[in-house]
C-alpha cells in the first residue's frame, strides 16, 4: 500500500478498504445476528464508559460511576438534540 | 437492566397494552447495517388515545422515568417522550408519537413483524427503504452513516430505489441521497 503521505488518494484508498470490510462482513450476517451486535455494543460501550468514569473519579463505587455516566449520557444526548428538538412549538399564524 | 432487558420490557409491555409500535433508531438501522453502540430504545408509537402512548408509558413506570415535558423535532414537529431508566446502567428509552406525517404513517403502515432471537420474541421493524428515508430526512451526522450503512450493507440493487427516490423528493433530501450513493466504494 501506497504511503499515506505520498499519495494523493492513499488515505480515501485506505479508508474505502476498512468500510469495504465492514461492510462484507455485515453482509454475511443475518438481520437477527445484526441486532444482537447492536445490544453487545451498548453493552461493552456503557461499561468502558463506567471504567473510565471510576478512573476519572479516583473511585471504585460503582454507583458514584454511573451517575457520571449519566451525566454524560445526559451531555451527549444535549449535544445531539441541538437544533433537532425543542420544548416549545412554535405557534402557527 | 441490560439495554437488551429494557428493550424486552418495552416491547412486552406494548404488546400486552396492545399499543401499536415500531422500533426505530439505532436497533432498526442496526438490522440492516452496521451495528452502532448506542445508549436508547427507541420506538415509534401510535398515539391513538385509548390504545396510545400514554398507557405504555404509565405502565413502563417501574422500570424508566420520563420527562414531564414532551419535546417536539424541528423537522415535522412530531413529539417525543425521553425517558431513564430507574437501574443502572444508565440508558434511554425514546418514545416517538406516530403523528399526522404522510411518510411516518407510510413507514408505519409497512412495518413488519419479525422473530428475533436475542429478544427471544418478535419485534416490530419497519423496512430497510424506510430507514434510509427516515435517517437521510433527519440529516444528522449519524443519520447519514446510518442510511449510507444500509444502503452499502443491503445494495441499492435489492432495494425499492424508486420508493426511497419519491420520498427524498418530497422530502428535499434527494441531493443528500446522491451525495450518500456517491460516497460508496466499489462493493
Amino acid at each position: 500500500m501506497a504511503n499515506l503521505y505520498d499519495h494523493p488518494t492513499a488515505l480515501k484508498d485506505l479508508q474505502d478498504s476498512i468500510y469495504r470490510e465492514k461492510v462484507i462482513r455485515a453482509r454475511a450476517m443475518t438481520l437477527e445476528q445484526r441486532i444482537a451486535d447492536v445490544f453487545e455494543m451498548a453493552e461493552v460501550s456503557i461499561h468502558m464508559a463506567h471504567a473510565g468514569a471510576l478512573h476519572q473519579l479516583a473511585t471504585s463505587d460503582p454507583d458514584e460511576g454511573w451517575r457520571l455516566v449519566a451525566k454524560w449520557n445526559d451531555r451527549l444526548k444535549r449535544a445531539e438534540d441541538y437544533r433537532f428538538f425543542v420544548t416549545e412549538r412554535p405557534e402557527v399564524s | 437492566m441490560t439495554l437488551l432487558e429494557i428493550a424486552c420490557a418495552v416491547f412486552d409491555r406494548a404488546e400486552k397494552l396492545e399499543v401499536p409500535h415500531m422500533v426505530v433508531g439505532a436497533i432498526a438501522s442496526g438490522a440492516y447495517g452496521i451495528a452502532r453502540a448506542t445508549r436508547d430504545v427507541d420506538l415509534l408509537v401510535s398515539i391513538d388515545p385509548i390504545l396510545g402512548i400514554r398507557r405504555l408509558m404509565d405502565d413502563l413506570g417501574d422500570l424508566v422515568a420520563f420527562e414531564h415535558q414532551a419535546q417536539f423535532d424541528t423537522i415535522t414537529w412530531g413529539r417525543r417522550w425521553v425517558g431513564r431508566s430507574n437501574s443502572s446502567p444508565p440508558f434511554t428509552v425514546e418514545l416517538f408519537e406516530l403523528q399526522d406525517d404522510p411518510f411516518c404513517a407510510s413507514e408505519f403502515s409497512r412495518r413488519g413483524l419479525r422473530f428475533v432471537p436475542i429478544l427471544n420474541r418478535e419485534a416490530w421493524l419497519p423496512t430497510a427503504e424506510d430507514v434510509v428515508i427516515q435517517k437521510i430526512r433527519w440529516g444528522r451526522g449519524k443519520d447519514i452513516e446510518d442510511a449510507r450503512n444500509v444502503l452499502a450493507v443491503q445494495g441499492p440493487e435489492t432495494l425499492d430505489m424508486a420508493y426511497i427516490e419519491n420520498w427524498c423528493a418530497a422530502h428535499e433530501t434527494t441531493q443528500r441521497l446522491e451525495d450518500i450513493l456517491a460516497s460508496l466504494p466499489p462493493l
